[in-house]
């Protein structure tokens, strides 16, 4: 046997021993993609993860929940209805806070005008 | 009598919708298996199908009196599964922008026995790869619902389900790689 083919086997002898057992197979399963039988595993596990009295469970439950659940709508509406009402409380704080602060500093300043004339009276 | 036969599901429909407990209870127990797998592939978590399953039933016993056609129940039943799934993701993704330390807990190994073979698993990993919604088809097409009604559950035409079902399969069989070392 020539030098060079048998390093050409040699070369494919390494190669092969590097697949692992089964190859075909895997490639033939990766190909076609999962099988019925491995979707029914599936299945079966989340079958299984329901423990025993599950009915009974879920019934319970639907009927402590209140008769009619507030709607996305109906919770976004309320949430936008306290919001404007604390907007408005605020703003109506403010503006009265303001008006008495105006108040009291026109009163002041009308307290200084006076003393301010009643001054030049006196000069 | 089947109790999954379309007349005898239409028919138990009809008597849970008058307020029938009994029927309600013989609804649950006909579908939770089916609504826990799906749930399952659609979340890849076991601990999330119980919570799952009862949110989809509590809907489903709150809104069977707006349910107009009882022969039409199980593609109504999986569209319910189906929203509260992809709900559940998307507070999943967000709580992780707002709580990203959360994340090691989000991501908690499933436990020991839970996933038994490789193949499971690897098809775990590629469900988790895809999109919920390419998800949702592919567990429809499992669950057994055909095309139609793929197409009333996702309020879309055939055509549509099934070229997006084809995309859908296509990165599923990228995404999916069990290694098998004998």
């Amino acid at each position: 046997m020539k030098t060079e083919e048998k390093a050409w086997r040699a070369l494919r002898a390494r190669a092969s021993a590097e697949l692992p057992t089964g190859f075909a197979e895997g490639v033939l399963r990766a190909t076609r993609g999962p099988g019925p039988e491995v979707w029914r595993q599936m299945n079966a596990i989340g079958a299984a993860q329901l423990r025993p009295g599950f009915a009974e469970r879920v019934l319970r439950a639907a009927w402590a929940l209140p008769e009619k659940m507030p709607t996305l709508l109906a919770q976004f509406t309320l949430g936008a209805a306290t919001v404007a009402v604390c907007v408005v409380a605020v703003l109506a704080l403010h503006t009265r806070s303001t008006r008495l602060e105006e108040e009291r500093a026109l009163a002041s300043w009308a307290a200084l005008a006076a003393e301010a004339s009643d001054f030049d009276l006196l000069q | 009598m089947d109790p999954t036969s379309t007349t005898a599901v239409a028919d138990l429909v009809r008597r849970a919708q008058k307020g029938d407990e009994g029927a309600q209870r013989e609804l649950i127990l006909s579908y939770q298996h089916r609504v826990a797998g799906f749930v399952y592939a659609m979340t890849g978590r076991s601990d999330y199908v119980e919570d799952l399953c009862q949110q989809v039933f509590i809907k489903m016993i709150r809104a069977l009196d707006g349910l107009q056609a009882p022969a039409q129940f199980e593609s109504w039943l999986f569209r319910l599964a189906r929203n509260t799934c992809i709900d559940q993701l998307r507070r999943q993704k967000l709580r992780r922008i707002f709580l990203p330390f959360g994340e090691e807990h989000e991501n908690i190994p499933e436990p020991a026995g839970a996933v038994d073979t490789e193949e499971l698993d690897a098809l775990r990993h590629a469900l988790a790869q895809i999109r919920p919604q390419d998800r949702a088809l592919l567990a429809l097409v499992q669950e057994g619902r055909s095309h139609a009604e793929i197409a009333e559950i996702l309020s879309t035409s055939v055509a549509a389900v099934k070229a997006r079902l084809h995309r859908a399969r296509e990165h599923l069989r990228e995404h999916y790689q069990p290694t098998h070392e004998d």
